[in-house]
């Protein structure tokens, strides 16, 4: 087993023992490396997406988790909010420049669950269309400018 | 980029920039390892005064107070790299400080855990890290913590770990470093953007840290292009910190803008 799958492994085991609130692997979706994970996210209660269900589409190199997960909402609810594009995409630091081995995919999970949570307004990026029109299939690939932390 | 270069604004431009980025991050690994040799001054003079003739003058300085120098990496994390070898590398000759390390290192984990660290993440770098140190006993040499710290996956396991002991050190005494912190953040955001991500690099504040977090006294020659000499500053462990054996530093590094590399003392 590479160190990635071992490293995957011991995070599969603490995310279905341990679940967070909303948060659950769909086990279906894993590769057999587990090198692709689909992760089921429900709109917690009393937020402006109560009730919604989405989807997480997580993606891992060889070098995680030294490399950062390739992760974005996939399927056909995508939130609509300030940092998230119609297309999937996530504007969260620590999914590039801020990404540390220590994050796991628990610790994503909770950190985009945060994000929806503490929106005030459903709306999207306000460069949404140009974004969506010119980024990578990848956003790994996109060079991203963090506005702020507030939403 | 040829000379005809127009910009075009509806054409996406980061994935050039990256893959120019990624391109020069390979070139600096295929032209220098991890843990370099050991080298004489005269080897590098050349490469350090290229830039500017003050280096040349700062070189010499150097020389009288130190026989050798041993290059590291530059990929951002090349401080703690530094500071990992250079230390284990000293305590293969002192079993009573190997001793202290281990027993700190150890201690150190339920600490992180306390800090709300995640569990299994930590744990997995502990595991690591201490399995390297222990390397030092088993009976090491140089050669083989050479052969460790080049092993690309084990190294950064062990510079992990190292920057989870600064981010700790911050977060649990933040009253003393709010005020060290550029910009308008919290130390917890300082460390999510500056400590604990690979390849950011290493200010006064993380050595500070780390020589206290594990009582390690450390100096570093500054090389910039301000007079003839370098200036040596040090950092102990001091009160707050970790109580060493060592009240003097045992290890030196050198930094020219940008990087850091081990110096060996006359």
């Amino acid at each position: 087993m590479t160190s990635m799958e071992k490293r995957l492994q011991k995070e599969l085991q603490a995310m279905t023992k341990d679940p967070p609130v909303g948060v659950k692997v769909n086990m279906e979706s894993l590769s057999s490396n587990l090198s692709e994970w689909v992760v089921d996210i429900d709109g917690a209660t009393g937020t402006l997406y109560e009730g919604e269900k989405f989807q997480l589409g997580f993606k891992f190199t060889p070098r995680y988790p030294f490399d950062s997960p390739q992760v974005m909402f996939i399927g056909r609810n995508i939130p609509v909010h300030p940092h998230i594009y119609s297309n999937g995409h996530i504007c969260l630091s620590i999914l590039t420049e801020d990404w540390s081995p220590a994050l796991s995919v628990q610790s994503v999970c909770l950190s985009i669950v945060s994000m929806l949570s503490s929106c005030k307004e459903k709306k999207l990026p306000p460069d949404n269309a140009i974004y969506v029109r010119t980024c990578s299939k990848d956003p790994k690939k996109t060079r991203w400018w963090y506005h702020d932390n507030s939403v | 980029m040829d000379g005809n270069f127009s910009y075009d604004p509806a054409k996406n431009y980061d994935e050039d920039t990256m893959a120019q980025q990624r391109a020069i991050e390979k070139e600096i690994a295929e032209s220098q390892s991890l843990i370099g040799s050991v080298l004489s001054f005269d080897d590098i003079v050349e490469e350090y005064a290229k830039e500017d003739a003050v280096y040349r003058h700062k070189v010499e300085d150097l020389k009288t107070r130190y026989k050798t120098v041993r290059k590291v990496r530059g990929d951002g994390n090349c401080f703690f790299r530094a500071f990992g070898f250079a230390y284990l590398e000293r305590l293969l000759t002192r079993p009573e400080e190997y001793s202290r390390f281990v027993d700190i290192t150890q201690k150190s984990k339920d600490k992180l855990l306390a800090l709300g660290f995640p569990q299994f993440t930590l744990e997995d770098f502990h595991d690591v890290f201490m399995d390297i140190v222990s390397q030092v006993k088993s009976p090491g040499t140089v050669e083989k913590l050479k052969e460790t710290f080049n092993d690309q996956g084990l190294s950064d396991y062990f510079v992990v770990y190292l920057r989870l002991l600064v981010s700790g050190e911050l977060q649990g005494n933040e009253g003393e470093y709010l005020h060290f912190i550029d910009g308008e953040r919290t130390v917890k955001e300082f460390c999510g953007q500056e400590v604990e991500p690979m390849g950011k690099e290493s200010d006064h504040i993380h050595i500070v840290a780390l020589a206290r977090s594990v009582g390690v006294p450390v100096a570093v020659e500054y090389m910039d292009r301000e007079g003839n000499k370098c200036n040596l500053l040090s950092f102990s462990p001091g009160e707050g910190g970790e109580g060493g054996q060592e009240a003097q530093p045992s290890l030196f590094l050198l930094y020219r803008p940008g990087h850091y590399d081990i110096l060996y003392p006359l």
